[in-house]
């Protein structure tokens, strides 16, 4: 049974959450509601002075045909990291709780990844697939591929969303091999018994019990290419080429930091921002009803 | 319909464990074999077995007149219910029944068909066949776990610890329901469990098991009455058997270590002279007398169950228990004597414990 502190002392359960608290009002909240205060003005070329303005940067992006464009390299990219990541991760998890030899060896070594510096990674990748130097870029040209990424965006694309996935396949594969282990055997008994073989076992028993961590595992990762993917995609293309890979966060970075339009960049962020809140909402109301038991 | 052999079963685990040491024993058709022993004894491990849950590392498991050995389960024409049931919790308690029906591609009305007759017979009405598992009472829930099992028509049940989970009362009510059930579906069914109780009451056959071995197997009646071993003999009954440690003086009367003589009808065992022997006699075999000389008997504790009553005591340095029916009134005074008839010891062998 689960007790409930319960306080004597009015102010003790407020000095508690305070730090808490603290951390995210600073953190959070007062750079958001700074975001959102500066999306109204705009700034001279040398930041000495700043205009409100209402509404005008919201409606310059919205006139604007690369913002359109940068969405839909989102969702392409979005798309593509999360399928592919939960995929080869579920592939590997389910590999792992089988109880192969080695079991520990393998799950640490999948780990690893996890742990690397998204720039670090980006670089790691540039080198594998760089059209005249890499080892990967050889191995695909020897295939007949005219392989060039820093020309062709398709290929920038294809080079941007493997090394976000290698990069989100540990942090799946975990909680997918939690998720495995915490399915009780007997049911998977129970359901050999009732003349299921493991294909059908699998897609039956096995994937309907996960969809909890599956669901988690969509919402973690569709926020990770949203926000996570900047150092990443700037290591490997910096958006390029021809804005193939430039995606909302990126351009946020491109606009704000490189292009100087701070208002238009707080702009861009404030809309990207309601973007992840609605895609995460729509997520917890609609998806997670189906998901539980 | 199929009856079930095991010859010479062995079950060895990778580490050297062996967990079942030649199993030998044979259910007939329709008859409903009941597994019982303490918690490791192997039971559970030989169950799986037969179900091919586990594999058989020497021996052989026949259903009806086939070698299984390596058949797989879905392929061995059984089911199981398990101990916390292992209901989907993702499906309907209708998807549930009809989930290893639709393996089988039966045709959806021939489900619908036989989905409701399980459900008729297992008193589970349609708005529960609608509900989740976990909308359902314990006692639901097991007879949605037996509900699948029947759908599917198999040549035997197997059945691991099902009533475990259940509170006491309910447990008596699903014990009697399953054996109803069994003797009207005429399956052959193997049932394991470490309750003596349920396995008195259910069994056609029993089988005690002890340390990966058979200890002794028959009619249960039969296994209460003439204990083949001072394990099955202690294991049977509640309460268990009163033991006492003595020496065979005379044909009929065993010397006592702690003091004392019990009388022992001669015709039934024939111990030699000197024997070292294990005196066992069943707590509602005994009586307190009014007079004369018995062994002597230090009352500690008296239990009331209503039905009777219990009472705790010391006899020549053991513990003993005496089972009273309700007529009797509780005995008062720390010291009794107690009245043996001969024909209530058992005499086993102190060293290996078997019956003499």
């Amino acid at each position: 049974m689960e007790k409930r502190a319960t306080f004597s002392n009015k102010f003790l359960p407020y000095l508690l959450v305070a730090p808490q608290l603290a951390i995210t009002l600073v953190f959070f909240y007062w750079p958001a509601s700074q975001a959102v205060k500066e999306s109204f003005f705009i700034q001279d070329a040398f930041g000495t002075t700043s205009n409100f303005v209402g509404l005008e940067n919201y409606r310059t992006l919205f006139a604007d045909p690369y913002y359109f464009h940068s969405m839909g390299v989102t969702a392409v990219f979005a798309i593509a990291v999360t399928f592919a990541s939960l995929s080869i991760a579920l592939l590997l998890a389910v590999q792992a709780d089988r109880g192969i030899r080695g079991k520990m060896a393998y799950q640490t070594l999948l780990v690893w990844p996890y742990a690397v510096a998204p720039a670090v990674a980006g670089v790691i990748w540039i080198f594998l697939f760089q059209p005249s130097l890499g080892y990967f870029a050889h191995l695909v040209r020897a295939l007949g591929v005219d392989w060039n990424p820093l020309l062709d965006g398709n290929q920038a694309m294809t080079l941007v969303v493997i090394a976000a996935v290698w990069k989100q396949i540990s942090y799946n594969f975990l909680f997918f091999l939690a998720g495995l282990q915490a399915i009780p055997k007997s049911l998977i008994e129970a359901a050999a018994i009732d003349g299921a073989r493991p294909t059908r076992r699998f897609w039956t028993i096995v994937f309907p019990l996960l969809s909890p961590t599956t669901f988690f595992l969509v919402v973690v990762n569709i926020v990770y290419v949203f926000f996570d993917t900047l150092g990443l995609i700037d290591a490997v293309t910096g958006g390029g080429p021809a804005k193939a890979t430039e995606t909302l966060v990126y351009k946020v970075f491109q606009d704000g930091k490189l292009g100087g339009d701070l208002g238009g960049s707080n702009a861009q962020s404030v809309i990207l921002m309601i973007i992840v809140i609605v895609l995460t909402s729509i997520q917890f109301r609609y998806v997670e009803r189906k998901v539980t038991y | 319909m199929a009856s079930v052999l095991l010859d010479r079963v062995f079950k060895t685990y990778p580490g050297g464990f062996t967990a079942v040491k030649g199993v030998s024993f044979a259910v007939p058709d329709g008859g409903f074999c009941v597994l019982v022993g303490p918690s490791g004894c192997g039971k559970s491990t030989l169950l799986r077995m037969i179900a091919g849950l586990e594999t058989i590392s020497d021996g052989a498991v026949s259903i009806g007149d086939r070698v299984v050995n390596k058949v797989e389960p879905m392929d061995r024409d059984i089911a199981m219910v398990f101990q916390n049931y292992a209901l989907y919790p993702h499906m309907s308690v209708y998807d549930n029944m009809a989930y290893g029906l639709r393996n089988l591609k039966t045709p959806e009305p021939e489900i619908r068909a036989r989905v409701s007759e399980a459900a008729r017979i297992l008193e589970l009405d349609d708005d529960m066949l609608k509900r989740k598992p976990r909308q359902l009472s314990g006692g639901q829930r097991q007879r949605v776990a037996m509900g699948r099992a029947i759908v599917r028509k198999p040549a035997v049940f197997l059945f691991d610890e099902p009533l475990s989970n259940l509170d006491a009362k309910l447990r008596v009510q699903m014990r009697i329901e399953i054996r109803k059930l069994q003797r009207r579906l005429k399956t052959t069914s193997v049932y394991v469990t470490h309750d003596q109780l349920e396995a008195m009451t259910l069994a056609d056959m029993l089988v005690v098991m002890n340390a990966g071995r058979v200890e002794q197997v028959g009619a249960p009646l039969e296994l209460y009455e003439r204990p083949a071993s001072v394990f099955v003999a202690g294991f049977l009954g509640s309460p268990p058997m009163n033991f006492l440690d003595g020496m065979i003086e005379k044909p009929g009367l065993v010397r006592l270590s702690g003091g004392g003589e019990l009388a022992y009808d001669p015709a039934h065992f024939g111990p030699p002279l000197g024997a070292e022997v294990k005196a066992g006699v069943r707590p509602e075999r005994v009586t307190f007398a009014k007079e004369g000389a018995g062994l002597s008997f230090a009352l500690e504790l008296v239990e009331e169950l209503g039905l009777g009553q219990l009472v705790h005591g010391r006899v020549a340095g053991n513990d003993f228990t005496v089972a009273l029916p309700a007529s009797h009134n509780a005995p008062s005074g720390e010291t009794q004597k107690l009245a043996i008839l001969p024909d209530a010891v058992h005499l086993f062998d102190r060293k290996t414990g078997a019956r003499l």
